[in-house]
């Protein structure tokens, strides 16, 4: 009995660190260690929290070393250590040559595990995030546009604020807060320890002992809040300064990773908009046939940045996703067109369904592509741990599993089941905010003009596009300076 | 390294370089990650090549006219057996070169290299798809212009520059873009100049034999015919004082100044470009005493950067640097010619200057995870001298590189009378009254 009781304390003991090891002969050793912790644990009060925590391990001094000798050893060893945060997830990764495997590690282990939460790393780190967003997000109006419609959407509820927190809220955060959230959340309960490459056969269980020194268990944080009903279409205009107009558009979606209508409905997404590629209807229709802008896109899964990069980073797993179509900047006499237009190639997906020649293609390019998005060592551990989040089998077998046997009734029921053109939140950045707020919540038509003539196809589309109602009244639109999101 | 030993190559891969009768280069890098195979075709015609006046951004509206399809491959049959393939694909133009990438898997490689080269061979754009894409072009220009780097970049140029067609940037002159669409006539001359073989090398890298990739570029490529011209790019005089421009941006950001000199052409036959990389880190980077004192310690920068010229034709040596108040502007500029003054002066520690020529070495080493890095990698060095080799030899320079060398390069270049200055100030915010009408 007393072994017994011995035995399950081991195995109990061993199974809080999740160790995620994938034996290559590549040179390369690639670490992801993955914390489940993020935004939707912030308290209340204090978002931006977990963003500044992660920031200050990843960009400060350890326990021995200051910040200075941390860069000063990893730069002839080009490592370094990379972060991203996000609602239930932070993902520390970084890449280094065997040679100087044990030494890049040691500093890795250091920042998470005795981090030096010194005073002046903490007023350098928190700056930067502050400028990330005064500068760096309200001058890039795509990702503010995204933004916004992801803190519209979740409002109230955890994932209802952005991953960095607001000026106002790291302007107050003290570096005892960030001790109380690391201490809270840094826990062997809430860690993956990724790694890949040609590491020495015991080195992954001696990661593990190095980071038992972590708590065991994980504190409090809010409970997960699914969000709200939005029970009529609504608007917000961010206004700014700026030469044209950034648009997103979405709604709550039930169809995450784990739930039987994603396959379904990652097809039917690359149908309507494959990321920065020129498959998707969206850009053939918006930007190829008609010149709208530089490309308009769809998506089912949180993508970031997506201006800056072409594949989606793992380790963003949600408990719940939105839907939402992305239009790149407008000129702005064409902003009410463009949301018309996209609206309408949204309708036309939903009542027609994809058509057959459109299904195969887009099915053969997801199931070919994800062996594109897997084909790094990076990635195949990172999506491992998004596999073993969602509880589910890994992602490229499950998508191999389940693709084949997808009919076009499967996805046709899957997309009336999920995607909508009514219950929407409409997110705007432009520059003369009431001016558009008056043309949305009119029903005026909203005819465009071209450079040159278009195929009769085109411009028939056009007269009903251009009347597309968008159901917004004057009280469901709100104009928000810049300087006051997020 | 034992004592004694021949240098090791940097680029760990063997490769193949081949010339065809027509000047097409083909150069293919086996590597061993399985399945996947990255083709990058490189035409040496970036905005550089960009002389005429009205014509600034014109090869990247023609990187976007090339996946406007022919009479065997239209458009949309083109788009969607990439589709089918699964394929990542996609293009992008700099100022020396227009590279298009298509990466797929191995068994799709002959049909990725016929419907490449019947595009380069038989494009064929209507005037209304030409003029629908100089609007693509335009929304590429706005999407940019929300960033205040850009617009410190666009005007670092023009002041720096004179002749030189590094005077405008990539994208171009907004005023040129507006006016793209009256230009369909140009962009036929325009793919009779550049898209022949003698300006273009192919580069596949992954899962493949280099004897079986030749066999199918002979195939559909060995019919392309050369051509014959040959843009005249003015070079830039030497410039006899310093210059200062100023950027008013309209919205609140970091302020921030963007000091450059002019440096040379790339080389990898002399140290001057290796010298400078070396010094772009040793005196900015995150290991450099300016920055731990401006960033790390009195905490006046918010960002602090160089980069050292790396073109066909002489190009700039750029330090960026953002204040985190428009009061310390002045002090941060200064503290950057400070420390340029010190490098023509004092010799760097040899010690530091061999962790610098590690991390280059071991920065290149970690980039390689896939066979699509390694040719992205690649494709800046086939664009500049045609070869892998450039990148290697490049290397070789770096491993030379004495303090003396470092010293030498700060003194001949980065000289007062080389100098131009820019200083981006943003909009003080808005009190909340003000806005919303």
């Amino acid at each position: 009995m007393k072994q017994l009781v011995a035995l399950l304390a081991a195995a109990s003991a061993c199974a809080q660190i999740r160790l995620v090891p994938s034996f290559s002969k590549s040179p390369l050793v690639a670490f992801r260690i993955v914390f489940t912790t993020g935004a939707a644990a912030d308290p209340a009060e204090k978002p931006g929290s977990a963003a500044l925590t992660a920031h200050l391990l990843a960009e400060g001094g350890t326990r021995e070393l200051t910040y200075r000798q941390v860069e000063d050893a990893l730069f002839p060893m080009a490592g370094s250590l990379d972060v991203r945060v996000d609602k239930e997830m932070t993902a520390f990764s970084g890449i280094i040559h065997l040679d100087n495997l044990q030494g890049y590690y040691k500093l890795l282990r250091a920042r998470l595990v005795e981090p030096g939460f010194r005073e002046d790393d903490f007023t350098r780190v928190k700056e930067d995030l502050i400028n990330a967003i005064r500068s760096g997000l309200r001058n890039n109006d795509e990702d503010l546009g995204k933004e916004v419609l992801y803190e519209n959407i979740f409002q109230g509820t955890p994932y209802g604020h952005y991953t960095l927190g607001t000026v106002e809220s790291l302007e107050k955060l003290t570096l005892d807060d960030v001790k109380a959230f690391y201490q809270s959340q840094y826990s062997q309960t809430n860690l993956f320890l990724g790694i890949a490459g040609g590491y020495p056969t015991n080195f992954p269980e001696q990661m593990r002992k190095d980071f038992r020194s972590l708590p065991e268990g994980a504190g409090f944080r809010p409970r997960s809040k699914l969000a709200p009903l939005i029970e009529n279409s609504r608007a917000v205009i961010v206004e700014k300064d700026t030469r044209s107009v950034a648009i997103s558009i979405g709604f709550p979606i039930m169809a995450g990773r784990n739930v039987v209508d994603y396959p379904a409905l990652l097809v039917a997404n690359s149908y309507l908009g494959q990321h920065r590629m020129s498959y998707g209807v969206l850009y053939q229709q918006m930007r190829q046939a008609r010149g709208l802008n530089y490309g308009n896109y769809s998506y089912i899964e949180y993508f970031p940045n997506g201006g800056q990069r072409m594949e989606p980073p793992p380790n963003l797993a949600r408990r719940q996703q939105i839907f939402d179509i992305w239009i790149r900047p407008v000129e702005p006499q064409n902003a009410k067109f463009a949301i018309r237009a996209a609206l309408f190639e949204l309708d036309q997906l939903i009542r027609e369904g994809i058509p057959e020649d459109g299904f195969q293609r887009a099915r053969d390019f997801v199931s070919r592509y994800v062996n594109f998005l897997t084909r790094t060592q990076n990635a195949q551990v990172g999506y491992s741990i998004d596999s073993i989040w969602y509880n589910l089998t890994p992602y490229v077998e499950m998508l191999h599993n389940a693709l084949p046997k997808l009919t076009r009734e499967d996805i046709n029921a899957a997309i009336k089941r999920n995607l909508r053109t009514n219950r929407l939140v409409i997110s705007i950045v432009a520059k003369h905010g009431e001016d558009l707020k008056l043309q949305l919540a009119s029903d005026e038509p909203s005819p465009i003009t071209y450079n040159s003539p278009k195929p009769e196809a085109v411009t028939k589309e056009d007269k009903i596009i251009e009347k597309w109602p968008l159901g917004l009244k004057m009280e469901d639109i709100t104009v928000v300076p810049a300087e006051k999101v997020p | 390294m034992a004592l004694g030993a021949p240098p090791a190559k940097v680029f760990p891969y063997a490769y193949t370089q081949e010339d065809l009768p027509n000047g097409l280069r083909l150069v293919v890098v086996p590597t061993n990650f399985p399945n996947i195979v990255a083709t990058y075709i490189v035409v040496k015609v970036g905005s550089r090549n960009e002389v005429e006046p009205g014509h600034t951004g014109f090869t990247h509206l023609f990187e976007h006219l090339m996946f406007k399809g022919t009479e065997k491959f239209p458009e949309a049959k083109y788009t969607q057996t990439l589709q089918r393939m699964g394929a990542a694909s996609n293009a992008y133009t700099t100022d020396d070169y227009t590279a298009f990438y298509t990466v797929v898997s191995k068994e799709d490689l002959p049909t990725v290299m016929e419907m490449e080269a019947d595009r380069f061979q038989n494009l064929k754009v209507s005037e209304p798809e030409f003029k629908t894409e100089a609007l693509a072009v335009l929304g590429e220009y706005n999407k940019n212009a929300s960033n205040p780097s850009t617009r410190l970049d666009e005007v670092l140029s023009e002041t720096a520059f004179e002749r030189s067609t590094y005077r405008h940037t990539t994208m171009g002159f907004l005023k040129d873009i507006q006016a793209m669409p009256t230009l369909y006539d140009y962009s036929l001359k325009f793919f009779d100049r550049y898209y022949r073989p003698e300006y273009t090398t192919i580069l596949v890298v992954g899962d493949v034999k280099s004897r079986a990739v030749r066999g199918l570029v002979d195939r559909f490529w060995g019919g392309w015919k050369r051509g014959s011209y040959t843009a005249e790019i003015p070079q830039e005089e030497a410039q006899d004082a310093p210059r200062t421009a100023q950027v008013e941006w309209p919205a609140p950001t970091l302020p921030a100044v963007a000091i450059a000199y002019k440096g040379p052409a790339f080389t990898d036959t002399a140290k001057d470009t290796a010298a400078l990389t070396a010094m772009a880190l040793l005196a900015f980077s995150p290991i450099s005493d300016l920055y731990q004192r401006l960033v790390v310690t009195e905490q006046k920068a918010a960002t602090l950067y160089a980069s050292a010229p790396d073109h066909l034709d002489p190009s700039l040596f750029q330090i960026v640097v953002r204040a985190q108040h428009e009061g310390d502007l002045d002090y941060v500029r200064d503290q950057i010619y400070e420390t340029v003054k010190a490098f023509q002066e004092k010799l760097v520690d040899a010690a530091r200057l061999d962790a610098v020529r590690k991390h280059l070495h071991y920065g290149l080493t970690v980039q390689m995870q896939s066979s699509d890095a390694i040719a992205g990698i690649l494709t800046r060095y086939v664009a500049l001298r045609r070869t892998p080799e450039a990148l290697n030899r490049f290397y070789d320079q770096l491993a030379a590189l004495t303090p003396e060398d470092i010293r030498a390069a700060a003194e001949k270049y980065l000289t007062e009378n080389n100098r131009t200055t820019v200083i981006l100030a943003g909009a003080k915010p808005q009190a909340t009254a003000a806005v919303g009408r």
